[in-house]
């Protein structure tokens, strides 16, 4: 299931990237050429884009561990490391928790709303928030199950 | 400030301590900044997480940042397109007949790259896959390897176009022509002590040479490079010129690469632009979300005035231009060690803003003196993000390498100072090429 999950992010990251780059260039475009119209809504529809382009990528980095840490520990068994780790995911479990319930709030404050130039619905953005601290709990849970069995029941070391 | 329950010292013992502790129980650093400002909005009543969440909106609700995918995926593009295997056999053919070739033309290539992409993160990922099995393969140390491949990384944010310098520029209202114009100086200054240090390393560890290139070799490589080497004219020339912005620019470069990539060398295939696409979005997603929570971060130290009452004691010091450049760059080289880049603008930057406005520093000096400070941060440890990532591909500990990579630095530290003392080094080609720039 997860991991189902996780490839059908990997394929919605990798299209919102690609997509990313053509309000910008029809930005330029529109500026030399008189083939297309200025249209208004590209800067915005650029960053709107953006925004969940981050947050998809955030959500993947959880799932691959790719979040930057900066490890100051000696070498320790596999089972106190484990342990460590487990600390950590149980911070970003926490954090998780806060963006999903302050990310709720954030959309509801959104959902009668629309953006300046384009008009879109502002939930649709800010629905991100919820959606991405969803996304890394389950991916962080998964990590932070697979520490709990090694830091318990690892090896005797 | 009015009614906080809070006082500036109380809230950056908070922030700051809490930071630093679960930074030492290794939580990544994103989660680290935004976990550090929860205990405020428990504690001050007219603030909520609510603000958290606004901010990092704000943050990734930028056009400026934008340039940042735009960056990473040119880099991509350029690997899995064959400009990079181009612009690699042009170094060979320049400098591989000097003591240590792979190493020089590692440099080389990297000055190359630096001039196409904005992204240090992004050149020290792809260079590392190309040089450190082969440099492995020729006799040379992992060590010496790993630690030449990401001190030359910095350079790509130093050499125009930069990831740095557009958020330098966004952030602090700076032109970003000029600061583009102002990194060639001292880009090249530092690849060109990096080649130097090379070569003392092959003297006297017998590192390998390769027989030098004919004429004609180094001709042909150049003339089939010359539509890669066109990149960083249109960019810095768009800038400059004012035909497109920063983001926009960045932009240009994506589009540049996909061309070259799909109808001038034509080696992309599907898998490959599906490969860099998701390559792109996962390095973006990871050092972006950094920057939103590192904004609410330094919101919050802005809303206590905290770097007002840090810099109250030496303001008074009156150090003057060389003094005060000294100061930020050792402040910058410190944070270094802990963020990466574009958080430590966002918080330090601003926060030294003032100084160098008092101390009389040129917006851009100021802007060079940072950028290439923080660039060096990129592979101090305990978080130099450049060094990292070479070590991971390398498979050995940062421990390993921090001591060539240290040795590699002091000369570079050297350039860093000239910087400093010589604001002409920064200034004069945006003076030359775009005075207005310069007001």
């Amino acid at each position: 299931m997860i991991s189902i999950l996780y490839r059908v992010l990997n394929v919605l990251l990798a299209t919102s990237v690609a997509i990313l780059i053509i309000p910008v260039s029809l930005q330029i475009f529109s500026r030399f050429t008189e083939v297309i119209p200025h249209y208004i809504w590209t800067e915005e529809m650029a960053r709107f884009l953006f925004v969940w382009t981050v947050m998809l990528g955030a959500a993947v980095g959880v799932r691959e561990q790719a979040h930057f840490d900066v490890d100051l520990w000696p070498d320790m068994s596999p089972r106190v490391n484990a342990g460590v780790k487990l600390i950590a995911s149980v911070a970003i479990l926490g954090f998780a928790l806060v963006f999903v319930w302050a990310g709720y709030e954030f959309t509801r404050f959104g959902w009668n709303r629309t953006s300046e130039l384009a008009d879109l619905p502002l939930w649709t953005i800010h629905i991100a928030w919820p959606v991405t601290g969803a996304l890394w709990f389950i991916f962080q849970g998964q990590h932070a199950a697979k520490q709990l069995r090694i830091a318990l029941g690892g090896s005797a070391s | 400030m009015m009614g906080a329950v809070l006082s500036s010292g109380q809230a950056a013992a908070i922030l700051f301590g809490t930071f630093f502790g679960l930074m030492f129980l290794r939580v990544p650093i994103a989660f680290a900044l935004g976990l550090a400002c929860l205990p405020i909005f428990v504690i001050e009543p007219r603030l909520t997480a609510q603000n958290l969440v606004q901010e990092t909106f704000n943050a990734f609700n930028s056009f400026i940042l934008l340039a940042v995918p735009f960056f990473l995926l040119t880099a991509n593009l350029m690997n899995v397109g064959g400009i990079t295997d181009r612009l690699m056999k042009l170094s060979r053919t320049m400098v591989g007949h000097f003591p240590g070739g792979l190493a020089q033309i590692n440099v080389v290539l990297s000055i190359f790259f630096a001039g196409i992409s904005g992204s240090s993160t992004a050149d020290a990922a792809s260079q590392s896959k190309i040089f450190i099995e082969a440099q492995r393969k020729e006799g040379y140390d992992d060590s010496f390897s790993v630690a030449i491949t990401a001190v030359s990384a910095v350079l790509a944010v130093i050499i125009p176009p930069s990831i740095l310098m557009i958020v330098w520029g966004g952030i602090l209202t700076v032109s970003i022509g000029s600061l583009f114009l102002a990194g060639i100086i001292p880009g090249l200054l530092i690849g060109l002590v990096q080649m130097a240090t090379v070569h003392v390393y092959a003297k006297r560890r017998g590192y390998p040479t390769y027989p030098r290139a004919t004429f004609n070799a180094f001709a042909v490589a150049m003339f089939v490079s010359i539509p890669a080497l066109m990149t960083p004219v249109i960019i810095i020339g768009g800038k400059i010129f004012g035909w497109f912005t920063a983001t926009e620019s960045a932009a240009i470069a994506v589009l540049y690469a996909a061309v070259l990539s799909l109808f001038v060398y034509r080696e992309m295939d599907f898998k490959g632009l599906y490969g860099a696409l998701l390559d792109t979005g996962r390095l973006a997603g990871v050092t972006l979300f950094c920057v939103g929570t590192a904004s609410a971060f330094g919101w919050l130290l802005a809303y206590y005035q905290i770097p007002k009452v840090i810099l109250a004691g030496v303001g008074a010091w009156d150090l003057g231009i060389t003094g005060t450049g000294i100061f930020i760059a050792v402040v910058f080289l410190i944070v270094g060690c802990f963020l990466d880049a574009i958080p430590a603008i966002i918080i330090v930057g601003t926060i030294l803003q003032p100084l160098a406005v008092k101390a009389g520093m040129h917006p851009v000096h100021f802007a060079m003196v940072g950028i290439v400070s923080l660039a060096f941060g990129l592979v101090t440890p305990p978080y130099g993000l450049c060094l990292m990532i070479a070590c991971s591909v390398a498979g050995i500990r940062i421990r390993d390498a921090i001591k060539d990579t240290m040795i590699m630095l002091i000369p570079m530290l050297g350039v860093l100072l000239l910087v400093i003392v010589w604001p002409e080094v920064s200034l004069i080609l945006p003076r030359l090429i775009s005075p207005e720039f310069l007001k």
